[in-house]
């Protein structure tokens, strides 16, 4: 195999190989006659990335063997040695294997200077040949944003976070006045922080609500709100990458617990005459962030807490003006009545009144204790709802404040710490972590 | 002045003014490769040289030659010696000199107690002093009588930031490094093998740019440690690099490598620095000499017959 890059080709090939050393450490190169592909798949299993390179992007591509692929597999961290001399100061890279099982892999650098670098690297004896793929149009939903415009919103949250959380919920179609302000930020960005980890008090909690014709380049979702929580590190490595490349990110997704997936975008049409083509395929948490037992509300959760918050930060803690709750909620529950479960939501939505994210605070300890398996959550969702709804029945107009026997002290250290509205992410860590050590 | 006059009426070995600090620091940073060092000087009616050493295997030395000197005034018999902290002489002049102004300071060995002593003369209003303790060189440094291999010296320049990003390059195998000079075709190669290889090349005729200088009759290959290498390379201020200055390669006799770097001691922002004709004479004699030698690894099978 004999490969020779420079120009343009060459600053895609460092970067690809800088956004692969972010994600995995090991990079198995597979060339054959169509494409020379890279990939890396991290130790955990989590996160997989390709980037595939026409054989018309390189100067030279010449393979020893024609018929089948040639493939090989390097550690990344030595790759990234290599490519520590700045593509601007490279004239061209040749990458030979002088045969299909050859122990090293030769990377000559030619330097502008006239300087030559030559680099043997060691390929790996057992190349763990992971071949992933998963059809990008079977994903119902994605979105495509400027890296720029994903960089701005990531600043919002803290650099340390690992884990992130897309909300998306179809955007109104016909937007009544009470969502006019609300109704169109339909997607939420939300740091995601483990709750078993003991941090939370030097967190940052971040909630974004997007309106995704202002953010986005393009939005698609439709039906029931879906949420996907994955990892950071590697959304930003991508991020860096397509910003390098200056083509726009295109994310896929489908739910909570299914793999997300990335793909650059080019220009308008997605021209398929690039040389080069990315995926990266990530992880998502088995666990829905949304309340999961109304998942089918939360769309408009969301930006209902803004609201809720501003009210309630001016009312007396205990009298939480119960009947302004119920208007609102009642509007709220009446346009989203769209979902299946109707009845069912719109219990959950009002004992999640009073303090909107009520309802996240005692569910996240049930996340906490079933180790992500949505199965067990499933259960016990469902034991505790018929409870709620009892509860509710009974008394239906103090549900408000005292209607949920599983949220009744956490309801009021939540409720007296309300008169600080700004501080609702991290009161929400507070409240979650009271029943996990009380009960 | 008074203090000096205690000193039975001798006059100081060495009384010397210097009014670019930070080319001297340059100069002196350049050899520190280690926050503590002990460093030994030796003055001589030519100028002042600092000697660095390291395990018996790596030495370097800075040349600073009278002319670098305001005033120069050697009274000494038999060339005086003596040790210092070469960390403590670097921020110790990194001290006198403020951003945007170069102090003139004065450099007096030795004081009462032998110490070498500093202090600032260009201000009437204030004074900066200081007293650096010397110690006795417990270690006479060993003094290479430095030989070609053959009937020249096989020898290259290439630009300081050049070779310098080359040898931080081959950290990445580490561990020893093979310097080669071969006259056909004519070439320089660094390599190092590690759990990977690398090896740098400098071809002649690649670039005018790259090797300024070439000069080899035969092949010569040596090993030298990498960590001896990195320091003649790794501490050259980013200042001397933009000079855009040559470093000259000397393999000689048994392998023992001489690394020369140049480093201008000019003043800073002076009135010689915009570009006079008539300071181009003076520019150039304004240079530290800074010299490294490393000894190859001992090598059972020399790879010089290779």
């Amino acid at each position: 195999m004999e490969l020779s890059l420079s120009g343009n080709a060459l600053k895609t090939f460092t970067r690809s190989v800088t956004c692969l050393a972010r994600v995995g450490t090991e990079l198995v190169l597979v060339a054959s006659p169509s494409k020379l592909e890279l990939h890396t798949l991290n130790s955990s299993r989590s996160a997989y990335q390709t980037v595939s390179f026409h054989p018309g992007s390189f100067d030279i591509y010449i393979l020893s063997s024609s018929s089948s692929s040639i493939r090989c597999s390097v550690l990344l961290k030595s790759l990234c040695s290599v490519l520590r001399t700045p593509a601007a100061a490279l004239d061209r890279i040749a990458v030979a294997l002088p045969s299909p099982d050859a122990a090293k892999l030769q990377c000559t650098l030619h330097c502008l200077s006239g300087a030559k670098k030559t680099y043997w690297i060691t390929c790996n004896v057992d190349p763990d040949v992971q071949q992933l793929s998963l059809d990008r149009r079977r994903f119902p939903s994605s979105l495509i944003v400027r890296p720029r415009d994903l960089a701005r919103l990531l600043a919002n949250f803290q650099s340390s976070l690992q884990e992130i959380t897309i909300i998306a919920t179809e955007t109104s179609a016909g937007p009544s006045d009470s969502r006019d302000e609300i109704g169109r930020k339909a997607v939420e960005l939300r740091s995601y922080i483990d709750p078993t980890k003991d941090n939370s008090d030097a967190t940052l909690h971040t909630q974004l609500w997007i309106d995704p014709a202002e953010e986005f380049f393009q939005y698609t979702h439709t039906g029931d709100p879906v949420d996907v929580t994955f990892g950071v590190k590697e959304l930003k490595a991508f991020l860096a990458f397509c910003e390098g490349c200056e083509v726009n990110i295109h994310i896929f997704f489908e739910k909570a617990g299914e793999p997300i997936l990335m793909a650059p975008r080019f220009g308008f049409d997605d021209a398929s005459d690039s040389d080069f083509d990315a995926t990266l395929v990530l992880a998502t948490m088995l666990v829905s962030q949304l309340n999961a037992g109304s998942s089918t509300e939360q769309p408009s959760v969301p930006p209902v807490p803004q609201l809720e918050r501003s009210r309630a930060a001016n009312a007396s803690p205990v009298s939480d003006n119960p009947s302004n709750h119920t208007k609102i909620w009642s509007e709220l529950s009446g346009s989203a009545a769209k979902s299946s479960d109707t009845i069912r939501g719109k219990q959950v939505q009002d004992e999640g009144n009073p303090s909107s994210s009520i309802p996240n605070d005692q569910q996240t300890p049930n996340v906490i204790n079933v180790p992500r398996v949505p199965a067990a959550q499933e259960d016990t969702l469902d034991t505790q709802q018929p409870m709620e709804t009892d509860d509710r029945d009974k008394t239906q107009d103090r549900a408000d404040m005292h209607g949920n026997p599983y949220s009744q002290h956490h309801l009021s250290n939540w409720v007296g710490a309300v008169d600080d509205e700004d501080d609702d992410d991290d009161e929400e860590l507070c409240v979650q972590s009271t029943p996990h050590y009380y009960d | 002045m008074s203090s000096y006059a205690g000193m039975g009426g001798d006059a100081p070995d060495l009384v010397c003014q210097l009014d670019c600090a930070q080319g001297m620091v340059d100069a002196l940073s350049s050899v520190r490769w280690k926050r503590h060092q002990d460093a030994v000087v030796e003055i001589s009616e030519h100028g002042v040289v600092l000697i660095v050493e390291e395990s018996g295997c790596l030495q370097a030395k800075v040349y600073l030659k009278r002319e670098l000197f305001l005033v120069y005034e050697y009274t000494a018999e038999g060339r005086p010696r003596f040790g210092l902290s070469l960390g403590l002489f670097v921020d110790c002049l990194n001290t006198f000199s403020t951003p945007g102004h170069a102090p003139v300071i004065e450099i007096r060995y030795p004081g009462p107690d032998m110490q070498l002593l500093l202090k600032t003369v260009d201000s009437p209003d204030a004074c900066i002093y200081a007293e650096i303790r010397t110690r006795i060189p417990d270690t006479i440094s060993w003094d290479y009588n430095f030989q070609p291999t053959g009937n020249v010296h096989a020898t290259f320049t290439v630009r300081s930031a050049v070779l310098k990003e080359a040898v931080d390059d081959l950290e990445w195998p580490g561990s020893s490094i093979q310097i080669v000079l071969q006259p056909d075709p004519p070439s320089v190669i660094l390599r190092g093998e590690g759990h990977g290889d690398l090896q740098v090349e400098f071809p002649y005729y690649a670039n005018t740019e790259l090797l300024i200088a070439f000069q080899c009759d035969h092949r010569v290959s040596y090993r030298y440690k990498y960590k001896f290498l990195r320091a003649t390379t790794s501490h050259i201020p980013n200042s001397i690099l933009k000079d855009n200055r040559g470093s000259k390669v000397t393999i000689g006799r048994g392998g023992m490598l001489k690394i020369q770097h140049l480093v201008s001691v000019k003043r800073a922002g002076g009135q010689h620095s915009h570009g006079d004709t008539s300071g181009g004479i003076q520019q150039l004699s304004r240079i530290a000499y800074i010299e490294f030698f490393v000894k190859p690894e001992e090598d059972e099978n020399p790879v010089n017959d290779t």
